[in-house]
């Protein structure tokens, strides 16, 4: 294959500058291929991302940082940072204890440190703090692997994190990964994933391995263990990464006999990385959505892993299972009107099981979008297969989570329910008497049973609508009147000049 | 392909012709027929303007900040028999942040590949060599450099510059960074000015590569745009710098250099500002006597 990703170099390229991600854009999910056909070697490039005038909150590469590498068990994550980086760690140690409760694991805390950068490091240079920090971390845990994030400051300064990092290499005799993931380096936080994935791919994958014929690699969050029992009826063996998973359980990722995600976004870097440089292959197939996505997902990994009859097998069974159910939870769920709010590839596969549910939905807000993944493979295109395999999504909305825009999509379309998995979109919803389907456990709309998962979840959550109602009814949005009258929700980033208006 | 791509970071205080030396370098390997990318740390982007008539070229951080998506490739411009120029380019004066200009215009051009696609004999980078950040301390850090060397004039302030990098280069030395071939002494034409930097090359452990007198030849080649090698390839300044570029080209062991503490530094230039006063009033007292 071709090398599309440069190891060499400790800093990974952005998402921007690998696959030409947007942050802002609207129109049909169908346009919205057209436009980044360009990614593929078709024509010039037409993808026009829309200017916003201003970001009403967003997140940064280093929570992801955060988030993953912070969540590997044995493994220490020092954040070279002045203290305001290490905010998210409260809510970090919840998922992370959440995350080691549903897998059944020892629960404990995250171990992250900040090495509380301040005036006078920023003048006179923070390495020295964080070689301390280095030589803490090892002696109060004696951890398998320490990761470093770095800081918009630290980025600014130039501190020379690499060569303590290699310094340290050495001397510890453990892999210690700087990870670069200034929040000013990319305008998508998603290079963070790629930043800790970059940094695992150059220092903890094992280099010749002995190969586990029946692994393989799930890249995935904190979700329940639904691949597990999915993968068993196959004589296959999940290895979760990045979350929860133990150092050995990354280095092991070179043995697998393939790599599976649940979302395009979080899994591009990864599994395209093991594939370049240990041979591992990428599981290049929709994702597991929907029956089509599911069927063609699985056939993928049985012809990959030559298990094609127990994949026929299971599929037939699973059909035959599942299908009862679904037509049940259609006559309840006729006639209702959903709308995701999530990360962009996830957002294809949601969509897929609220159509297969005969659920409408034809809004969605994706936090941003990649034209194309690191594979470059069209059978990774989440995008087109939505349209081809279910139809157009006329309002496709791209949005780094702008609440306000996302306000105007929510009156224009009325849903009966909302689909999101980052907690801060659902009380604007509730304010408008719109329940939210909240899905932490990422995994729940996964396969046949994912479709059974999230109907019986939509028909739960509108079954307090009520309560929602009533709230709306005696809260007022923050919004100004003329705002509140707006029918497009990206009028600011098509004039600007109205943000000056009286 | 495979041949051996040298680095070389060639560093000096503002003004005192490390653009001059650097460009006449690239211009004498060229000639010998390598394969050389000149690569300008400075945010004043005029490095490479001798290799290419005069002209100044659009620099990386240009680029990015003009466009969603970088393409190196649209920042290196060919000059002089064909060497490659890329200048990093940066903030204006006063505004932003020059040294984090040079990280990220270092790093785009290697995780690209450029160097190794470009199937290069040398890279130089040409830097400001006051090293006053992290930022401009990136040439020599592990992996972008190996040898590194600094153009001084005898001029004190000069001579403190070239002892900063050296202590730069110190600090990275254990961590896989550059080390210091030696110092390029520029506008050496007394002996009293070589004495100078011979005692500073003698106290730090280094060496000097080449004394590069001063002269009107280069400044008559800059002023037309031009290299001295490439206006007046006969001269006799064009044959130093050819000596110079094969100097370089031939190094191959560079050292841990023994930088002065400050005090030491002060007490060296000390002594030698008492013997420069004693030499001019007429006393007698050996080095440096015949001014």
């Amino acid at each position: 294959m071709v090398k599309t990703l440069n190891l060499k170099t400790p800093v990974v390229e952005s998402r921007e500058q690998r696959l030409g991600t947007v942050i802002s854009w609207t129109g049909k999910a169908s346009e919205l291929v057209k436009e980044s056909a360009y990614s593929k070697g078709c024509g010039e490039c037409t993808l026009c991302e829309l200017g916003n005038p201003f970001t009403q909150g967003s997140t940064c590469s280093e929570q992801m940082v955060e988030c993953q590498a912070g969540h590997v068990r044995e493994a220490v994550l020092i954040q070279h940072a002045p203290i305001g980086c290490a905010a998210g760690q409260v809510a970090y140690n919840s998922l992370y204890r959440n995350g080691l409760q549903n897998r059944h694991k020892p629960v404990e805390n995250i171990r992250v440190i900040c090495t509380n950068l301040q005036e006078k490091d920023m003048v006179f240079g923070g390495v020295d703090k964080l070689r301390q920090s280095i030589i803490d971390a090892w002696e109060r845990y004696h951890p398998k692997a320490i990761f470093i994030g770095t800081s918009c400051a630290t980025a600014i300064i130039g501190d020379d994190i690499d060569s303590v990092a290699s310094e340290f290499t050495d001397s510890l005799n453990i892999p210690v990964v700087p990870m670069h993931c200034e929040g000013f380096r990319s305008k998508h936080w998603s290079t963070g994933f790629d930043s800790t994935q970059h940094g695992i791919l150059r220092q903890i994958v094992k280099h010749n391995p002995k190969k586990q014929e029946d692994l393989v690699n799930v890249i995935n969050l904190w979700g329940s263990d639904v691949f597990t029992p999915m993968l068993a009826e196959l004589n296959l063996r999940v290895n979760y990464v990045i979350d929860l998973a133990s150092v050995d359980d990354l280095a092991q990722m070179s043995e697998a006999a393939c790599t599976i995600g649940f979302c395009n976004t979080l899994s591009s870097y990864l599994a395209t990385g093991l594939e370049q440089e240990f041979g591992v292959p990428e599981i290049k197939a929709p994702m597991p959505y929907g029956f089509k996505g599911t069927d063609a997902w699985l056939r993928e990994i049985g012809r990959v892993t030559h298990r094609e009859e127990l994949v026929e097998k299971y599929i037939a069974k699973k059909h035959a299972e599942v299908k009862p159910k679904i037509e049940e939870l259609k006559k309840k769920l006729k006639g209702l009107k959903g709308i995701s709010a999530t990360g962009s590839a996830y957002s294809h596969g949601l969509i897929s099981v609220m159509r297969e549910l005969d659920v409408e939905s034809n809004g969605v807000l994706v936090f941003h979008h990649d034209p194309i993944y690191d594979s470059g493979d069209p059978r990774q295109d989440s995008l087109s297969q939505l349209v081809d395999n279910y139809g157009d999504v006329p309002s496709f909305n791209v949005s780094n989570r702008q609440q306000y825009q996302f306000y105007i999509l929510l009156k224009k379309y009325r849903p009966d329910f909302i689909i999101i998995r980052h907690n801060g979109l659902a009380p604007l919803a509730s304010r408008m008497g719109i329940p939210a389907v909240p899905l932490g456990d990422e995994h729940l709309a996964v396969g046949y049973d994912g479709m059974v998962h999230v109907g019986e979840i939509i028909l739960d959550v509108i079954a307090h609508t009520k309560f929602h109602k009533d709230l709306a009814a005696h809260v007022k949005l923050p919004y100004s009147k003329w705002w509140l009258e707006q029918d497009d929700p990206y009028i600011l980033s098509k004039n600007s000049d109205l943000i000056y208006q009286e | 392909m495979s041949k051996k791509l040298k680095k070389i970071a060639i560093y000096g205080k503002g003004g005192i012709g490390k653009s001059t030396t650097t460009s006449n370098i690239s211009a004498a390997l060229v000639e010998s027929g390598y394969k050389v990318l000149q690569f300008g740390c400075d945010p004043k982007s005029d490095s490479t303007n001798t290799l290419r008539n005069g002209k100044y070229i659009p620099t990386v951080l240009d680029l990015l900040r003009q466009k969603q998506k970088v393409d190196a490739h649209e920042a290196i411009f060919e000059g002089f028999k064909g060497v490659y120029c890329v200048e990093a380019g940066g903030p204006s004066p006063g505004v932003g942040c020059a040294g984090r200009g040079i990280i990220t215009a270092v790093e785009l051009l290697k995780q690209q590949n450029i160097f190794e696609e470009l199937d290069l004999d040398f890279v130089i980078f040409d830097v400001l060599g006051d090293v006053v950040c992290g930022g401009f301390a990136v040439p020599i850090r592990e992996g972008i450099a190996e040898h590194v060397f600094t153009v001084s004039s005898s001029d004190f302030m000069s001579v403190y510059a070239s002892n900063n990098l050296m202590k730069g280069i110190k600090k990275y030395s254990n961590s896989g960074g550059a080390l210091f071939g030696g110092i390029i002494a520029n506008s050496i034409n007394s002996p009293y000015q070589k004495s100078i930097i011979d005692d500073f090359v003698d106290k730090t452990s280094t060496q000097v590569i080449e004394y590069v007198p001063r002269s009107i030849t280069v400044t008559q080649a800059e002023l037309s745009g031009h290299t001295t090698i490439e206006a007046a390839p006969e001269s006799k300044q064009a044959n130093i710098y050819r000596n110079l570029a094969n100097k370089i080209a031939t190094h191959t062991e560079s050292r841990v250099p023994a930088p002065l503490e400050t005090d030491e530094l002060r007490e060296w230039s000390a002594k030698w500002a008492d013997q420069l006063l004693a030499v001019e009033s007429g006393e007698i007292r050996g080095t440096g006597s015949n001014i």
